[in-house]
């Protein structure tokens, strides 16, 4: 587990902006990684002029390609960065939803 | 040691009482017209005008001329011509005499005024609150157009801006023989100048002249005029549709209970063999904040 898939944290003071980056496990978060695989920004937006779909999003920049590519070489993703590329389908989520219960009156 | 009684009054407040046993005595009763009794300065006579001159709204200010402002039937007539008609923008412009860029803010308005009208507010059971008093008032204090064909055009549609290099003079000699056009005109003060027939706001107007000075029939080539301009309006659509399927395809939506998460498919080669190009993606490492340089804006210059 020498390599990592992980968030990188910029932005200012109280507004968090995260590089997702490729990078050896020992080294300092900021420091310049092996690559740079996309960003993101966990603060919600709005869409300013359109209110028909979802209010809030979060925006994401990721090389899915790349992604899979480091992921399949062994590199271990953060919690994060996992719940992330869990979304694209790179990787299973850690948490997966719950299946709804079955109904157990109907066994009786 | 004095037996006179000391004068108790202040000077304002012994004006104030001559005031009042001379000219206040005009404002005791009420006018038997029942018309306002308004308080005047001692130099005026006439009361402020209950209907001004919209032309100076400032009577004091004559250098400040107010220039006309599109009444309501206006924009309604506008926003029906686009929206029920179905008249493509640029024939909107042309017939009215209005910028396009005003025809399409004015349609922008009325679909949310419309809007607001027809929705239902969570407090009360009319739509959305408008401010149509205040939108009376203040309409009262302009002047108004109403773009009546009689009325002199609202405003130059079809202005370009002037590059500096077709300001110079030249002198180029031509043959009599040589048919001799704007583009040629444009290749003349340089090679990058665009001829005006390219940079007109609405260029199926020249086909539109060129047609009447050719003879044919104005109504025929006003119908000509607005089927290019449907057409090229049509084009527009597509190219900017098939921009907005292009991007959508390189997003990916995924909502949980509280948020949508938009994940855009980028390339990390963006940012070249040295990681530093310009098309990069994420922040970059070792490069300085301009928050605090000088002269950098650091607001949206654009909505």
């Amino acid at each position: 587990m020498v390599l990592k898939i992980r968030l990188a944290r910029f932005g200012r003071t109280n507004a968090p902006f995260y590089n997702i980056v490729v990078a050896h496990a020992r080294t300092a978060r900021n420091s310049r990684p092996l690559e740079v695989l996309g960003t993101y920004d966990p603060i919600p937006k709005r869409d300013t002029y359109d209110d028909s779909g979802a209010p809030l999003h979060k925006d994401i920049k990721l090389d899915v390609a790349r992604a899979q590519y480091w992921i399949g070489v062994g590199a271990q993703p953060s919690e994060t960065a996992r719940r992330l590329l869990s979304m694209v389908g790179i990787m299973e989520p850690k948490f997966p939803p719950k299946a709804p219960k079955a109904k157990t009156a109907e066994g009786k | 040691f004095s037996t006179t009684a000391p004068l108790e009054l202040t000077k304002p407040q012994r004006y104030f009482r001559k005031w009042l046993k001379t000219r206040a005595l005009q404002y005791r009763d009420p006018k038997e017209d029942g018309q306002p009794n308004y308080l005047l300065h001692p130099g005026l006579e006439r009361l402020p005008d209950p209907h001004p001159n919209t032309d100076h709204p400032f009577p004091n200010n004559r250098e400040f001329k107010s220039q006309p402002v599109l009444s309501e039937e206006a924009r309604e007539t506008i926003w029906n011509s686009v929206m029920i008609e179905g008249l493509p923008l640029k024939a909107v412009s042309a017939r009215f005499s209005v910028d396009m860029r005003r025809v399409a803010a004015v349609v922008r308005m009325k679909e949310i005024e419309k809007r607001w009208e027809k929705s239902v507010s969570s407090h009360v059971d009319i739509g959305t609150p408008t401010a149509k008093t205040y939108a009376k008032a203040v309409m009262a204090m302009l002047p108004k157009a109403n773009l009546a064909d009689t009325e002199e055009p609202f405003e130059p549609i079809n202005d370009i801006h002037i590059s500096s290099h077709t300001q110079q003079q030249l002198f180029v000699p031509t043959p009599e023989s040589r048919h001799f056009t704007r583009r040629d005109a444009a290749k003349a003060f340089g090679d990058h100048i665009l001829p005006v027939d390219e940079k007109l706001r609405i260029p199926e107007l020249l086909g539109f002249e060129e047609d009447i000075a050719a003879g044919v029939n104005p109504v025929e080539a006003r119908g000509k005029f607005i089927k290019k301009a449907a057409m090229n309006e049509k084009k527009l659509a597509e190219r900017t549709g098939m921009e907005r399927r292009l991007k959508e395809d390189k997003i990916t939506r995924v909502s949980n209970e509280r948020f949508e998460f938009r994940i855009e498919n980028i390339n990390v080669d963006w940012s070249g063999a040295h990681g530093r190009g310009r098309g990069g993606i994420g922040w970059r490492y070792g490069a300085p904040h301009n928050d605090r340089r000088a002269g950098v804006v650091k607001i949206p210059t654009k909505v």
